[in-house]
């Protein structure tokens, strides 16, 4: 089997050097600062006297964990793939390719696949600490798996959102922005919609149902995320008002997962824009 | 092997190039010369299938580009005139992603990678990082690249430009070995010396269209057919212009910073009548003589004559 050579490329330099193992670094350090952080706000690491171990605890620490790196994945993937054409550009290096037979949807292909594989080893890295609410019970196998799909499904929606407005876009810099607000729109700006329209719609009298949710929010990822750690998360908390936010009633039965939806939409939006990234990348259409 | 049927490439309301066409046999070294701007490098891009053109019709080896836009890439080696390299790949690696990008199988291309640094001099430096080398060792890095599918065009947009002299010979030795191999090859160039050294054709573009197209000796003999004189002249030359003007023998003439330049159609003895009514006159003359007619001036006459007709 031939091995695409821009991801036996890429790979081969973005290990290479001190950046990769600096951001593997820094990113489990958060994610470990914001698990110590967690326990101590909650009483959980005095060493002194007796202290009753409270198990909710630990499953919310892994939904706190949990949105933190999604957090961190809407954050960390614009930088890694803005720069994925347009820097080749800027390097002078695009027409070297380009004036070569190789299909310009392997190179954008590559390009998402290794951004998708430096994000799945930051993920993969972070199971450790993950895993740490084994110890506690209250979280299983499916929850972690689940969890881990949703992410890669993510981060390819987001990666290729970022390839997209690479190809587009001459800058670097120019292709970062607006990836960032793309995502803006998609998780603050869609809600901003859906308010705005009970507001002046219903005049909040009511609160929106399942189907009505969906219409509005189908593209944003805290609306899938929210049935994903529906298991594992409590009414009373930022993570069962997530969760009621993608059902619309927290105990709600619905007839399709949030989840499903949502990565249903980004994996047909990035074969949507990974199409038009390899169009727009030919030079003679 | 290539043959370009009224080109056009126009931006906006800039015609870039303008119904250029040339035909290039197989194993002929074509130099394309021109000033910057005249329509080289886009000419050239259209010919990589890095850009449209806005009409007009390029067949590289039997294949019309425009139809088949990505199987013809096989027959081509394109060298840009600005290139980038990734600096934080290794000499071997470098040439490795691009034998993979061609579909080179992996387990040919040591050998062929091997060949191809020693054919550009740069064996000893296999193991290095391409950010250690220097220019030209990038420029002979960049033709090994292109040369990596054993294309049957190789298309350098000025190869030499940007290096040192010693740099610029290293090239010259190399696309002289590549001429010794039999490829076919279009290569642009300010270097006119070399270019006439190595190329079997000339084609001059000036303002995105064909001057003159032929045979080294072809465009010599075209521009010697009109000699040119050279006269040097202290201080204002109006006088020296007004002079020249007025003599029958003394077509188009070109005024430089301490010098003119004139086409001159006539004997010795007419020559030596203008320089004797220069004295006459009180034109202090520095010096007068025939200039030899090569490539360059050949160059330098037929930019300035279009220059003067527009």
């Amino acid at each position: 089997m031939k091995i695409n050579p821009v991801i036996e490329k890429e790979l081969k330099t973005t290990m290479r050097g001190w950046r990769a193992p600096l951001l593997i670094l820094f990113y489990l350090g958060f994610l470990l600062l914001v698990m110590y952080l967690y326990f101590l706000a909650n009483d959980q690491l005095s060493t002194f006297g007796y202290q009753q171990f409270n198990p909710r605890v630990a499953i919310n620490a892994f939904n706190t964990l949990a949105l933190f790196q999604l957090f961190l994945l809407l954050f960390i993937t614009p930088i890694l793939t803005g720069g994925a054409i347009s820097g080749e550009r800027e390097r002078q290096t695009l027409d070297l390719l380009l004036c070569t037979s190789f299909p310009t949807y392997k190179v954008i292909l590559g390009k998402i696949f290794v951004s998708i594989a430096h994000i799945l080893l930051l993920i993969t890295a972070s199971l450790p600490i993950m895993g740490i609410v084994f110890m506690f019970g209250g979280v299983d196998i499916p929850n972690l798996i689940l969890l881990f799909v949703f992410y890669v499904i993510t981060a390819l929606m987001l990666g290729s959102l970022g390839i997209f407005y690479s190809t587009i876009f001459k800058k670097t810099i120019v292709a970062i922005v607006m990836t960032y607000l793309t995502i803006g729109f998609l998780t603050i700006g869609t809600y901003i919609i859906m308010a705005l329209y009970f507001f002046f719609f219903h005049r909040f009298d009511a609160s929106p149902n399942f189907y009505q949710l969906t219409g509005f929010l189908f593209a944003n990822p805290f609306f899938g995320f929210g049935t994903v750690i529906e298991n594992t998360a409590t009414n009373n908390s930022i993570f069962g008002a997530l969760v009621s936010l993608a059902k619309g009633d927290f105990s709600a039965n619905v007839p399709v997962k949030s989840w499903m939806i949502n990565l249903g939409f980004d994996v047909l939006f990035s074969a949507l824009l990974i199409s038009i990234s390899a169009w727009k990348l030919k030079p003679v259409k | 092997m290539l043959k370009i049927d009224n080109l056009v490439k126009v931006y906006g309301r800039f015609r870039a190039v303008d119904n250029l066409s040339l035909e290039i046999g197989k194993g002929e070294i074509y130099g394309f010369v021109g000033a910057n701007g005249a329509g080289k490098t886009t000419t050239m891009k259209i010919i990589a299938g890095l850009l449209k053109p806005t009409s007009g019709s390029v067949v590289v080896a039997g294949v019309d580009i425009l139809k088949y836009p990505v199987s013809f890439k096989n027959k081509i080696g394109y060298m840009p005139d600005f290139f980038g390299v990734y600096d934080d790949l290794k000499v071997t690696e470098y040439l490795d992603f691009y034998s993979g990008v061609y579909g080179i199988e992996k387990s040919q291309r040591p050998k062929l990678i091997d060949e191809l640094l020693e054919l550009v001099n740069l064996t000893d430096k296999k193991d290095f990082y391409v950010d250690d080398l220097s220019r030209g060792m990038k420029q002979r890095l960049c033709l090994a690249r292109s040369l990596i599918h054993n294309p049957e065009l190789l298309i350098l947009d000025e190869p030499a430009s940007g290096l040192d002299p010693k740099a610029r010979v290293e090239m010259k030795e190399v696309l002289k070995e590549l001429r010794d191999l039999g490829k076919t090859i279009i290569i642009s160039s300010h270097i006119l010396p070399e270019l006439a050294e190595l190329c079997t054709s000339i084609g001059i573009i000036e303002k995105g269209k064909m001057i003159v197209s032929g045979t080294v000796e072809e465009i010599m003999k075209k521009t010697a057919q009109k000699k040119i004189i050279r006269m040097k002249v202290l201080g204002e030359m109006e006088s020296a212009v007004k002079l020249l003007k007025e003599q029958p023998s003394i077509g188009n003439i070109d005024v430089h910073n301490d010098y003119l330049e004139a086409d001159f159609n006539g004997t010795n003895e007419a020559m030596a009548e203008i320089l004797k009514a220069a004295i006459k006159n009180d034109i202090p003359v520095v010096s007068f003589a025939e200039v030899d007619v090569n490539l360059e001036s050949a160059f330098m006459h037929l930019i300035g004559g279009t220059e003067n007709e527009n």
